[in-house]
Protein backbone atom coordinates (compact mmCIF):
# COMPACT_ATOMS: atom_id res chain seq x y z
CA UNK A 1 0.00 0.00 0.00
CA UNK A 2 1.27 3.58 -0.81
CA UNK A 3 2.06 5.92 1.71
CA UNK A 4 -1.43 7.86 1.44
CA UNK A 5 -3.59 7.32 3.79
CA UNK A 6 -6.01 3.95 2.44
CA UNK A 7 -9.79 5.39 2.65
CA UNK A 8 -12.10 2.61 2.61
CA UNK A 9 -14.98 5.07 1.48
CA UNK A 10 -13.33 5.33 -1.78
CA UNK A 11 -12.82 1.55 -2.05
CA UNK A 12 -16.34 1.52 -1.02
CA UNK A 13 -17.97 4.13 -3.29
CA UNK A 14 -15.79 2.67 -6.31
CA UNK A 15 -18.86 -0.05 -6.82
CA UNK A 16 -22.17 0.79 -7.12
CA UNK A 17 -25.53 -0.71 -5.93
CA UNK A 18 -25.38 -3.58 -8.46
CA UNK A 19 -22.90 -5.09 -6.58
CA UNK A 20 -23.26 -8.68 -5.82
CA UNK A 21 -19.69 -9.51 -4.41
CA UNK A 22 -16.79 -8.07 -4.70
CA UNK A 23 -13.47 -10.21 -2.90
CA UNK A 24 -10.02 -9.40 -3.04
CA UNK A 25 -7.21 -11.43 -1.59
CA UNK A 26 -5.74 -14.94 -1.62
CA UNK A 27 -7.83 -17.30 -3.46
CA UNK A 28 -7.54 -20.34 -1.58
CA UNK A 29 -9.86 -23.45 -0.98
CA UNK A 30 -11.80 -22.01 1.83
CA UNK A 31 -12.36 -18.88 0.34
CA UNK A 32 -13.69 -20.49 -2.85
CA UNK A 33 -15.75 -22.40 -0.71
CA UNK A 34 -17.73 -19.32 1.02
CA UNK A 35 -18.03 -17.55 -2.26
CA UNK A 36 -19.10 -20.77 -4.54
CA UNK A 37 -22.11 -21.37 -1.22
CA UNK A 38 -22.87 -17.55 -1.42
CA UNK A 39 -23.50 -17.42 -5.26
CA UNK A 40 -25.82 -20.94 -4.79
CA UNK A 41 -27.48 -19.06 -2.23
CA UNK A 42 -28.26 -15.56 -3.58
CA UNK A 43 -28.53 -16.87 -6.90
CA UNK A 44 -31.46 -19.91 -5.89
CA UNK A 45 -33.52 -17.65 -7.44
CA UNK A 46 -32.65 -18.16 -10.83
CA UNK A 47 -31.26 -21.85 -10.85
CA UNK A 48 -30.09 -21.66 -14.51
CA UNK A 49 -28.41 -18.26 -14.26
CA UNK A 50 -27.07 -19.10 -10.72
CA UNK A 51 -25.58 -22.86 -12.34
CA UNK A 52 -23.73 -21.16 -14.85
CA UNK A 53 -22.41 -18.24 -12.63
CA UNK A 54 -21.09 -21.00 -10.72
CA UNK A 55 -19.76 -22.24 -13.12
CA UNK A 56 -17.82 -19.55 -14.56
CA UNK A 57 -16.64 -18.56 -10.70
CA UNK A 58 -14.70 -22.05 -10.35
CA UNK A 59 -13.17 -21.97 -13.22
CA UNK A 60 -11.99 -18.33 -12.91
CA UNK A 61 -11.38 -18.34 -9.36
CA UNK A 62 -8.75 -21.99 -10.00
CA UNK A 63 -7.38 -19.88 -12.57
CA UNK A 64 -6.33 -16.79 -9.91
CA UNK A 65 -5.72 -19.36 -7.57
CA UNK A 66 -2.87 -21.23 -9.51
CA UNK A 67 -1.81 -18.97 -11.70
CA UNK A 68 -1.55 -15.16 -10.53
CA UNK A 69 1.76 -14.19 -10.09
CA UNK A 70 1.30 -12.25 -6.29
CA UNK A 71 0.48 -15.00 -3.69
CA UNK A 72 0.53 -15.61 -0.30
CA UNK A 73 3.24 -18.40 0.01
CA UNK A 74 3.26 -19.60 4.25
CA UNK A 75 -0.69 -19.69 4.20
CA UNK A 76 -1.06 -21.86 0.95
CA UNK A 77 0.50 -22.44 -2.12
CA UNK A 78 -2.29 -22.57 -4.26
CA UNK A 79 -3.59 -19.12 -3.08
CA UNK A 80 -2.90 -16.42 -5.72
CA UNK A 81 -4.20 -13.39 -4.92
CA UNK A 82 -6.88 -11.55 -7.24
CA UNK A 83 -10.02 -9.53 -7.41
CA UNK A 84 -13.50 -10.55 -8.01
CA UNK A 85 -16.62 -8.63 -8.71
CA UNK A 86 -19.91 -10.20 -9.61
CA UNK A 87 -22.91 -7.36 -10.35
CA UNK A 88 -26.61 -7.63 -11.07
CA UNK A 89 -28.27 -5.59 -13.73
CA UNK A 90 -31.43 -5.66 -15.48
CA UNK A 91 -31.19 -8.12 -17.63
CA UNK A 92 -27.77 -10.08 -16.78
CA UNK A 93 -25.09 -10.82 -14.50
CA UNK A 94 -21.85 -9.51 -14.86
CA UNK A 95 -18.28 -10.75 -13.85
CA UNK A 96 -15.10 -9.41 -13.63
CA UNK A 97 -11.73 -11.25 -12.48
CA UNK A 98 -8.25 -10.24 -12.48
CA UNK A 99 -4.72 -10.81 -11.06
CA UNK A 100 -1.05 -9.95 -11.89
CA UNK A 101 0.21 -11.93 -14.31
CA UNK A 102 3.73 -11.98 -15.74
CA UNK A 103 3.93 -10.23 -18.92
CA UNK A 104 5.73 -12.80 -20.24
CA UNK A 105 2.60 -15.30 -19.84
CA UNK A 106 0.64 -12.39 -20.94
CA UNK A 107 1.29 -13.06 -24.81
CA UNK A 108 -0.37 -16.58 -25.00
CA UNK A 109 -3.24 -15.49 -22.38
CA UNK A 110 -4.11 -12.73 -25.08
CA UNK A 111 -3.75 -15.50 -27.53
CA UNK A 112 -6.36 -17.69 -26.74
CA UNK A 113 -8.66 -15.55 -25.63
CA UNK A 114 -8.60 -13.80 -29.07
CA UNK A 115 -8.84 -17.51 -30.94
CA UNK A 116 -12.16 -18.23 -28.31
CA UNK A 117 -14.01 -14.91 -29.53
CA UNK A 118 -13.52 -15.49 -33.08
CA UNK A 119 -15.36 -18.59 -33.37
CA UNK A 120 -18.96 -19.56 -33.08
CA UNK A 121 -20.13 -22.14 -30.31
CA UNK A 122 -19.65 -25.44 -32.64
CA UNK A 123 -16.38 -23.76 -33.56
CA UNK A 124 -15.64 -23.21 -29.68
CA UNK A 125 -17.21 -26.91 -29.27
CA UNK A 126 -14.77 -28.48 -31.00
CA UNK A 127 -11.46 -26.13 -29.85
CA UNK A 128 -12.51 -27.64 -26.20
CA UNK A 129 -12.73 -31.38 -27.84
CA UNK A 130 -8.70 -30.65 -29.18
CA UNK A 131 -7.57 -28.47 -26.00
CA UNK A 132 -9.30 -31.73 -24.39
CA UNK A 133 -6.87 -34.33 -25.91
CA UNK A 134 -3.74 -32.56 -25.28
CA UNK A 135 -1.58 -34.49 -22.47
CA UNK A 136 -2.77 -33.06 -19.15
CA UNK A 137 -1.12 -29.81 -17.91
CA UNK A 138 0.44 -28.32 -14.85
CA UNK A 139 -2.05 -28.73 -11.95
CA UNK A 140 -4.42 -30.98 -13.52
CA UNK A 141 -5.73 -28.22 -15.98
CA UNK A 142 -7.42 -29.43 -18.99
CA UNK A 143 -6.77 -26.24 -20.69
CA UNK A 144 -9.81 -25.75 -21.50
CA UNK A 145 -11.07 -23.40 -17.94
CA UNK A 146 -11.55 -20.18 -20.60
CA UNK A 147 -13.16 -22.05 -23.28
CA UNK A 148 -15.36 -23.78 -20.50
CA UNK A 149 -16.65 -19.97 -19.29
CA UNK A 150 -17.03 -18.57 -22.86
CA UNK A 151 -19.54 -21.58 -23.46
CA UNK A 152 -20.98 -21.49 -20.18
CA UNK A 153 -21.53 -17.50 -20.42
CA UNK A 154 -22.67 -18.09 -23.78
CA UNK A 155 -21.16 -14.32 -24.84
CA UNK A 156 -17.94 -12.93 -26.15
CA UNK A 157 -14.82 -12.67 -23.21
CA UNK A 158 -13.92 -8.96 -22.26
CA UNK A 159 -9.88 -9.55 -21.65
CA UNK A 160 -8.17 -6.29 -20.61
CA UNK A 161 -4.07 -6.09 -20.29
CA UNK A 162 -2.61 -3.15 -18.23
CA UNK A 163 0.92 -3.08 -18.06
CA UNK A 164 2.27 -2.54 -14.35
CA UNK A 165 6.27 -2.48 -14.87
CA UNK A 166 8.52 -4.31 -17.18
CA UNK A 167 8.23 -7.99 -15.63
CA UNK A 168 4.55 -8.15 -14.35
CA UNK A 169 0.80 -6.73 -16.35
CA UNK A 170 -2.23 -6.45 -14.75
CA UNK A 171 -5.19 -9.14 -16.27
CA UNK A 172 -8.54 -8.74 -16.50
CA UNK A 173 -11.33 -10.68 -17.79
CA UNK A 174 -15.35 -9.68 -17.59
CA UNK A 175 -18.04 -11.99 -18.76
CA UNK A 176 -22.24 -11.44 -18.74
CA UNK A 177 -24.35 -13.98 -17.84
CA UNK A 178 -28.05 -13.34 -19.51
CA UNK A 179 -30.62 -13.54 -16.94
CA UNK B 1 -11.72 -57.96 -7.42
CA UNK B 2 -13.67 -56.09 -4.94
CA UNK B 3 -16.41 -53.41 -5.24
CA UNK B 4 -15.27 -49.88 -5.23
CA UNK B 5 -17.17 -47.57 -3.65
CA UNK B 6 -16.57 -44.11 -2.49
CA UNK B 7 -19.29 -41.74 -0.32
CA UNK B 8 -20.13 -38.67 -1.70
CA UNK B 9 -19.42 -35.47 -0.33
CA UNK B 10 -19.81 -31.86 -0.82
CA UNK B 11 -17.78 -29.58 1.87
CA UNK B 12 -14.88 -27.08 0.84
CA UNK B 13 -14.41 -29.53 -2.59
CA UNK B 14 -17.12 -32.12 -4.01
CA UNK B 15 -16.37 -35.91 -3.89
CA UNK B 16 -18.62 -37.56 -6.48
CA UNK B 17 -20.22 -40.69 -5.57
CA UNK B 18 -18.62 -43.88 -6.81
CA UNK B 19 -20.54 -46.93 -7.45
CA UNK B 20 -18.67 -49.84 -9.37
CA UNK B 21 -19.98 -53.23 -8.92
CA UNK B 22 -17.82 -56.79 -9.89
CA UNK B 23 -21.08 -58.78 -9.34
CA UNK B 24 -23.05 -57.38 -12.34
CA UNK B 25 -20.73 -54.71 -14.05
CA UNK B 26 -23.08 -51.46 -13.17
CA UNK B 27 -21.07 -48.47 -12.22
CA UNK B 28 -22.37 -45.76 -10.98
CA UNK B 29 -20.82 -42.69 -11.13
CA UNK B 30 -22.65 -39.04 -9.52
CA UNK B 31 -22.93 -36.03 -7.67
CA UNK B 32 -20.65 -33.61 -8.16
CA UNK B 33 -16.74 -33.26 -8.93
CA UNK B 34 -14.58 -30.26 -7.97
CA UNK B 35 -11.78 -32.11 -6.27
CA UNK B 36 -8.46 -31.15 -4.62
CA UNK B 37 -6.49 -33.33 -6.49
CA UNK B 38 -8.61 -34.39 -9.18
CA UNK B 39 -6.31 -37.20 -11.14
CA UNK B 40 -5.27 -38.39 -8.06
CA UNK B 41 -8.97 -39.11 -7.14
CA UNK B 42 -9.70 -40.65 -10.17
CA UNK B 43 -6.87 -42.48 -10.83
CA UNK B 44 -7.94 -45.63 -8.87
CA UNK B 45 -11.08 -45.45 -11.13
CA UNK B 46 -9.22 -46.05 -13.83
CA UNK B 47 -7.43 -49.03 -12.35
CA UNK B 48 -10.85 -50.72 -11.37
CA UNK B 49 -12.14 -50.43 -14.63
CA UNK B 50 -8.80 -51.26 -16.66
CA UNK B 51 -8.81 -54.63 -14.32
CA UNK B 52 -12.27 -55.07 -14.81
CA UNK B 53 -12.24 -54.96 -18.33
CA UNK B 54 -9.36 -56.96 -18.82
CA UNK B 55 -9.55 -59.96 -16.03
CA UNK B 56 -13.69 -59.79 -15.93
CA UNK B 57 -14.85 -59.37 -19.43
CA UNK B 58 -18.35 -59.38 -18.68
CA UNK B 59 -20.73 -56.38 -19.84
CA UNK B 60 -19.91 -53.15 -18.63
CA UNK B 61 -23.17 -50.70 -18.06
CA UNK B 62 -21.64 -47.37 -17.15
CA UNK B 63 -24.74 -44.77 -15.64
CA UNK B 64 -22.90 -40.98 -15.03
CA UNK B 65 -25.25 -39.14 -12.76
CA UNK B 66 -23.12 -36.08 -12.50
CA UNK B 67 -24.63 -32.53 -11.78
CA UNK B 68 -21.93 -30.65 -11.82
CA UNK B 69 -17.89 -31.21 -13.00
CA UNK B 70 -15.33 -28.53 -13.14
CA UNK B 71 -13.08 -28.78 -16.49
CA UNK B 72 -9.92 -30.49 -14.13
CA UNK B 73 -12.87 -33.58 -13.85
CA UNK B 74 -14.32 -33.26 -17.17
CA UNK B 75 -10.95 -34.53 -18.71
CA UNK B 76 -10.89 -37.48 -16.17
CA UNK B 77 -14.25 -38.48 -17.15
CA UNK B 78 -12.93 -38.63 -20.58
CA UNK B 79 -10.32 -40.78 -19.82
CA UNK B 80 -13.31 -43.03 -18.31
CA UNK B 81 -15.21 -43.59 -21.59
CA UNK B 82 -11.70 -43.56 -23.63
CA UNK B 83 -11.21 -46.79 -21.23
CA UNK B 84 -14.52 -47.96 -22.15
CA UNK B 85 -14.12 -47.23 -25.49
CA UNK B 86 -10.93 -49.75 -25.85
CA UNK B 87 -12.85 -52.22 -23.77
CA UNK B 88 -15.51 -51.87 -26.49
CA UNK B 89 -12.98 -52.10 -29.74
CA UNK B 90 -12.05 -55.45 -27.81
CA UNK B 91 -14.93 -57.28 -28.38
CA UNK B 92 -16.28 -55.63 -24.53
CA UNK B 93 -20.24 -55.36 -24.19
CA UNK B 94 -20.55 -51.33 -23.13
CA UNK B 95 -23.75 -49.43 -22.02
CA UNK B 96 -23.29 -46.08 -21.14
CA UNK B 97 -25.92 -44.31 -19.61
CA UNK B 98 -25.56 -40.36 -18.91
CA UNK B 99 -28.93 -38.91 -16.54
CA UNK B 100 -29.59 -35.27 -16.33
CA UNK B 101 -31.72 -32.36 -16.05
CA UNK B 102 -33.73 -32.31 -19.41
CA UNK B 103 -33.36 -28.24 -19.03
CA UNK B 104 -29.44 -28.31 -18.22
CA UNK B 105 -28.67 -28.32 -22.41
CA UNK B 106 -25.24 -27.12 -21.37
CA UNK B 107 -25.24 -30.91 -20.06
CA UNK B 108 -26.38 -32.06 -22.93
CA UNK B 109 -24.25 -30.49 -25.15
CA UNK B 110 -21.47 -31.74 -22.89
CA UNK B 111 -22.45 -35.47 -23.41
CA UNK B 112 -22.52 -34.62 -27.49
CA UNK B 113 -19.08 -33.52 -27.34
CA UNK B 114 -17.78 -36.48 -25.23
CA UNK B 115 -19.64 -39.04 -27.88
CA UNK B 116 -17.61 -37.22 -30.48
CA UNK B 117 -14.59 -37.23 -28.64
CA UNK B 118 -14.71 -41.12 -27.42
CA UNK B 119 -16.53 -42.15 -30.24
CA UNK B 120 -18.86 -44.25 -27.61
CA UNK B 121 -22.27 -44.03 -28.16
CA UNK B 122 -23.83 -42.66 -24.83
CA UNK B 123 -27.56 -42.52 -23.84
CA UNK B 124 -28.48 -39.27 -22.86
CA UNK B 125 -31.58 -39.91 -20.81
CA UNK B 126 -33.58 -36.84 -19.57
CA UNK B 127 -34.71 -36.81 -15.69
Amino acid sequence: MSEEKFSLYNYHKTFDKDILISFKGPFDKHILSIIGNYIEVILGRNPKAGKKIFKIFIELAQNIAYYSAEGITNVNSDAGIGTLVIGEFDNHYSFVAGNVVKASDIVHIIEKSEIINSLDREGLRQYKREQRNMPQGEKGSAHIGLIQVALTAASPLDIEVTPINEEYSFFTISVNVEK
Amino acid sequence: MENLEIKGSRDVYFIPSVDFNVENGICVLGGESYLEETVKFYMPLYEWLKKYTSEVKRPVEFNFKLTYFNTSSSRCILDILNILKDFEENGGDVKVNWYYDSEDTDMEEEVEDYMIESELKINLIPT
